[in-house]
């Protein structure tokens, strides 16, 4: 039987080298095959590490050859956004700035999803630091949205969107800081999840608002996510991440429970919103009646705050990039501009050919907005207004067990299409609040837009239960799932299901 | 320039001090789990953490917050249960993140106190004890002329919900509860200095400067970085500007370090940098109520350092103002060599160091169970420790301080003078101020080890007390012993060193001596009292050292009477 | 008040990134863009409002133990290893007060 690998779940894939129907090696030599046919047209990776991956395939089958228990991800090809640090790998961030730079250390959720068996494939492309919603801030390439390889595939970790929607690995793993993992899932017609603040270690990941950071997988199917979410946190709390929080649940036990009599929320002001394309309006309508179908009950709330919620957003994220960029200074890891005569010049010259514009353009601004008394003014009332919109987001829940709202405002763009920085900051507005509140939101595929056929998705964010989110997240992809098959709405991408990557 | 003392009688000096302690104790350090360490060969202990790696994450050592709620509890802080580690950001490679975590408005510790003894000379510096009538102005015009300290430390810090008009409240040099100083009647004084904060922070990176003049910065051609200190538990203690003289900074450092060693979190060395200190002085005509401009003195670390430098500086500043000039706020560098103070930097502006919460550290909350473990732990500090042992064994002040203030010293005395009270008690105090001090300095390590056990100590205070010996002989004896390791009565015996006070074996060597030097004996009788001592010398030199010389001298004085 | 060139110069010079070409004008257009987009945050500057520092609300008292942990040390190679100029154990830099420093 000569099935392409992309056409198996992490979960089939898991499942067939404990069966041994095939092996590890044969996996990753798939998914490594398939990089090489697909990666011209999509580019998703900055790094693919193919020693690293049949190194530890090899492992894998030797343990299995072995009689040894594998653990429940095992030989399942993994892509890992490049701001997470792993030894064996260059760590860029996709910037010129660490552009050398080598993994001295792994990251705790870099190491878990190893633990779990998984396979590291290569690192993902991103927006360098992460500030972007296009990955074109890249500075080493862009990224092409698999479903249409004019347009982008989202950001910031849309290299890892597109290589689990183009089928190059089964699962990924994403950063998050203002939609960096649910906008470019919904671009890309993938599941993203951004968990709970604290529920996975940062450490080891590239801070960029380390009070809005979250780590989170990326995968086809709400199962393979859920299965990734046991490994990062199954562990429980990370000790050398002191925000790190023990969530160890499994996030499989009630995947498939049903969402009868429970209540969903949807904030009407959010479907009115400007910049809401019609296709996407209907498209949530259409998944708010499906969860209807299922014996939800649809109620109206309201967020108050929500008008503050972009202002506070680039109040907060750039103090903390400005913050947490300083070290980048060139002298103990890092681009370093050569000949200079003093310190001074060194470090203002290394920082500048270093770093892109847009991560200048977010230093600068941070830097400004902690400088004395524009501090006072700003952050204080941006801190003021998250507690606000956090104090919403648990009234909201007092009325519901999720709420509903688009991804996106639009599907995937054209590359080049949105050239002004501070424009492109507004196509966060359905994800950013999240954040803020700290909770936990995910991003399933409605399948694809009336207009653009592209991929549309849905947001579904409640508070510090992401085993409920992904249950819900389960009942729409049910809802949207092949009659006949029971397959999700969207698999790979069609122009690129089938290349290269068949199982021997 | 004018001598201190005459500076001193025209000019009031104001001086705050800020002084960091490294907490040596701890095996770890503050956000990271490298060792600590201070002779480790450059970059032996680094990790992601302290390196300021991308992706690395601090996280809080406990001991490092115990010890600093420790120093605050007995330094009579108040200790704050909430309060925040901030970022405070400037661009030097000694911090690797380029940001210092550091502590913002709010310290685990706030508003403790201090109470110095002030004796002897340099009581004498501060002739006024009109020290309460400058501080006697209203609040409001103090904080805003204060140019101490506190107010450059505020424009740094901020903090949420808190009006400006708040923020001057802490920022000024609050004289609402600033307690006079007490004199007392053979002219020494105390007085109450007041703690504004302790806040825990985390040390720099090691810098070495290459080329140029040996050492310095200037003229280097480059500088290497050791990241091995980056990241050790610092805790840093700020003074109100509530200290007057060069004696009183010196005595309140001293004072700290007895404080800190006791609760056993530093090494305290000043020579080795684990506790450093920096000073701020401003001068005022006595009387005058406003606050003049300051200057800050770097490089203050030792004790004598800190009193000369201060000195220097009071001086130089009182010379710089009595000739019409105008001191510029600065940052100066005391240079012990040259006796003087010279010009770091000018500071035109307050440096922005664009403070904020740091968010990768959950808030402290800390519970009452918590700050009262801390408090069970604080052993005996050195002023009850002082009064406890002029109590109960009797011994005199100033030897019950000086004791007392080195924990390994106190545990030496209380062994050996346990059941002593009195005279063999003070004898005891005595050996170890004058013998053991002077003995401990020849030698390479602590008390501990240094092979002198208490117990021979107690039984050469025994033979003193008892006038079996005299002192002369106790430091000679006390040599013998520690070489031998023997017991002082042995030692005393088999040399046949006891000191003869039996009168009736005395009189005999009296008589004789008497007999020999006639011209003395009358020079005596004549009035010339001084020969008397001549005379106790030939009887000692008769008796062979063996003879009480008290006892000669009793026994002289009735023969030629 | 709109920022002008001189106040983005003095912010670029205390982040240390240097401006080059037309960026010191892009950069102001930028900026006062940007503080323009973040006026609705201040209108949230209320005296009963507590702000938020941390998103996990009650979260406190993180700490832990004062032990060294084996394998979480870098040996020395690999301290300096990423580094672009280094001597003997040490990092390098070039002089910090030197030909045009303001140190």
């Amino acid at each position: 039987m000569a099935a392409n690998f992309d056409t198996l779940t992490a979960a089939q894939i898991a499942a067939g080298i404990a069966a041994g129907d095939f092996t590890a090696r044969e996996v990753t030599q798939a998914s490594l095959d398939a990089i090489a046919a697909r990666e011209d047209a999509v580019q998703a990776f900055l790094q693919v590490s193919p020693e690293l991956a049949l190194a530890t395939a090899d492992r894998i089958d030797t343990d299995r050859a072995a009689g040894k228990p594998l653990p429940p991800l095992a030989g399942v090809p993994l892509a890992i956004k490049d701001n997470m640090n792993l030894v064996g790998t260059r760590t860029t961030c996709a910037s010129r700035m660490l552009g050398n730079y080598e993994s001295v250390y792994t990251a705790t959720c870099v190491q878990r999803m190893l633990d779990a068996g998984c396979v590291p494939v290569g690192k993902a492309n991103m927006d360098e630091f992460a500030f972007g919603s296009s990955t074109e801030s890249s500075a080493f390439h862009p990224t092409n949205n698999p479903w249409d390889t004019d347009r982008i595939p989202g950001g910031s970790s849309g290299g890892s969107a597109a290589a689990v929607a183009a089928g190059e690995v089964p699962l990924a793993l994403g950063s998050d800081t203002g939609g960096s993992i649910r906008q470019p899932a919904a671009l890309c017609g993938v599941v993203g999840l951004k968990p709970t603040y604290g529920a996975v270690s940062r450490y080891g990941v590239v801070a960029f608002g380390s009070s809005l950071d979250q780590v989170g997988p990326f995968g086809r199917t709400v199962e393979d996510v859920a299965l990734a979410m046991n490994a990062l946190v199954g562990a429980g709390r990370d000790p050398y991440d002191g925000t790190s929080q023990d969530c160890a649940v499994d996030f499989c036990e009630h995947l498939n429970d049903s969402i009868e009599g429970r209540r969903v929320g949807i904030i009407p002001a959010f479907m009115e919103a400007e910049g809401l394309t019609p296709e996407v309006r209907a498209a949530v309508e259409g998944a708010a009646k499906q969860l209807e179908a299922q014996g939800a009950q649809l109620v109206e709330v309201d967020l108050p705050h929500l008008d503050a919620a972009i202002a506070a957003y680039y109040v907060i994220g750039p103090a903390e990039a400005f913050s947490n960029l300083a070290r980048f200074d060139g002298i103990r890891y890092g681009y370093q501009e050569p000949d200079c005569p003093n310190l001074d010049t060194q470090s203002s010259l290394s920082r500048a050919h270093g770093f892109g514009a847009e991560a200048k353009r977010r230093q600068l601004l941070g830097a400004y907005l902690l400088s004395s008394g524009v501090y006072d003014k700003y952050y204080y009332a941006a801190q003021k207004a998250r507690t606000l919109i956090t104090a919403d987001y648990a009234a909201a829940y007092e009325k519901c067990d999720v709420i509903l709202m688009p991804s996106s405002p639009r599907t995937a763009w054209k590359h080049g299409e949105i050239s002004d920085p501070t424009q492109m900051y507004l196509s966060d507005l359905y994800t950013i609040s999240i954040n803020i509140a700290g909770n936990g939101g995910v991003s399933v595929p409605l399948g694809l837009g009336a207009e653009s056929h592209l991929p549309v998705a849905a947001l579904v964010g409640p508070a510090f239960k992401d085993r409920t989110l992904l249950m819900f997240a389960r009942a729409l992809e049910r809802g949207f799932a092949d009659a006949a098959t029971g397959a999700p709405a969207l698999t790979v991408a069609p122009d690129f299901a089938g290349k290269g990557g068949e199982l021997a | 320039m004018k001598e201190l003392s005459e500076v001193l009688k025209d000019w009031e000096a104001v001086i705050g001090l800020e002084i960091h302690t490294e907490l040596t104790a701890l095996d770890t350090k503050m956000f990271c789990n490298c060792k600590l360490s201070h002779d480790d060969e450059p970059n032996a202990n680094v990790c992601p953490v302290c390196l300021g790696l991308p992706g690395a994450l601090p996280v809080p050592n406990k001991r490092a917050i115990e010890s600093i709620v420790k120093a605050g509890l007995a330094t009579n802080c108040q200790i704050q249960k909430r309060s925040m580690f901030y970022r405070k950001h400037y661009f030097y490679p000694d911090m690797a993140k380029n940001f210092q975590t550091t502590q913002g408005p709010v310290a685990f510790c706030m508003h403790g106190r201090l109470d110095l003894e002030v004796t002897g000379r340099g009581a004498a510096e501060r002739p006024d004890c009109a020290f309460g009538e400058a501080e006697s102005l209203s609040l409001a015009s103090a904080s805003a002329n204060a140019e101490g300290l506190s107010t450059a430390m505020a424009q740094q810090m901020r903090e949420g919900g808190e009006s400006a008009g708040a923020l001057a409240a802490m920022s000024g040099y609050d004289t609402a509860n600033l307690a006079l100083p007490e004199r007392h009647e053979d002219g020494s004084y105390t007085v109450p200095i007041r703690i504004l904060r302790i806040h825990m922070e985390e040390d720099a990176a090691k810098m070495v400067h290459v080329g140029g003049e040996e050492g310095r910065i200037a003229a280097a051609s480059e500088s290497l970085i050791d990241y091995n200190r980056c990241g050790t538990p610092l805790i840093e203690l700020v003074t109100e500007p509530d200290l007057r003289t060069p004696e009183e900074a010196r005595l309140f450092m001293e004072k700290l370090r007895r404080i800190f060693l006791t609760l056993g979190i530093s090494d305290c060395s000043m020579e080795h940098g684990s506790m450093r200190c920096d000073g701020n002085v401003s001068l005022r005509r006595r009387g005058e109520t406003r606050l003049g401009t300051k200057t800050e003195l770097k490089n203050l670390n030792s004790f004598k350092a800190l009193h000369d430098g201060l000195a220097y500086e009071i001086c130089r500043q009182a010379e710089v103002l009595e000739e019409g000039g105008i001191i510029y706020q600065e940052t100066r560098h005391w240079e012990p060599g040259r006796k003087r103070t010279v010009v770091m930097r000018v500071k035109e502006t307050a440096d922005d160091y664009r403070l904020f919460p740091d968010p990768d550290l959950a808030p402290f909350d800390l519970s009452d169970e918590f700050i009262e473990h801390c408090r069970a732990e604080i052993p005996e500090l050195p002023d009850a420790k002082r009064d406890r042992y002029q109590e109960d064994f009797g011994i005199k002040r100033a030897d019950a301080e000086q004791i007392a203030g080195d924990p390994e010293t106190a545990a030496f005395f209380e062994e050996s003078a346990a059941g002593l009270s009195g005279k063999p008690a003070q004898a005891v105090a005595n050996l170890i101020v004058n013998e053991l001090a002077a003995y401990l300095k020849g030698v390479e390590g602590g008390i501990a080890d240094c092979g002198i056990a208490p117990s021979q100590v107690a039984s050469l205070a025994k033979l003193l007390a008892e006038d079996a010996i005299s002192s002369n002989q106790a430091h000679e004896v006390f040599a013998l012993m520690a070489k031998s390791g023997e017991d002082p009565e042995k030692i005393v015996d088999e040399r046949g060193m006891r000191q003869v006070s039996d009168a009736g074996a005395l009189q005999p060597i009296v008589d004789e001596v008497l007999g020999r030097c006639v011209d003395q004996a009358q020079q005596y009788r004549d009035g010339n009292q001084k020969v008397l001592g001549f005379l106790v010398g030939q009887c000692m030199k008769a008796s062979r050292g063996q003879g009480n010389p008290k006892l000669f001298n009793e026994l002289l004085r009735k023969s030629l009477e | 008040m709109a920022l002008t060139q001189t106040d983005v110069r003095g912010i670029a010079d205390y982040a240390r990134i240097a401006l080059e070409g037309d960026e010191l004008e892009q950069m102001t257009a930028y900026l006062n863009d940007a503080v323009d987009m973040l006026a609705p945050v201040l209108d949230y500057d209320l005296p009963d409002v507590e702000p938020t520092f941390h998103p996990i609300g009650d979260l406190a008292n993180v700490m832990r133990e004062d032990e060294e942990l084996a394998g979480r040390g870098l040996p020395l190679d690999v301290a300096l290893s990423n580094a672009g100029s280094v001597r003997d154990r040490s990092f390098r830099v070039p002089s910090i007060l030197g030909e045009g420093g303001d140190r």
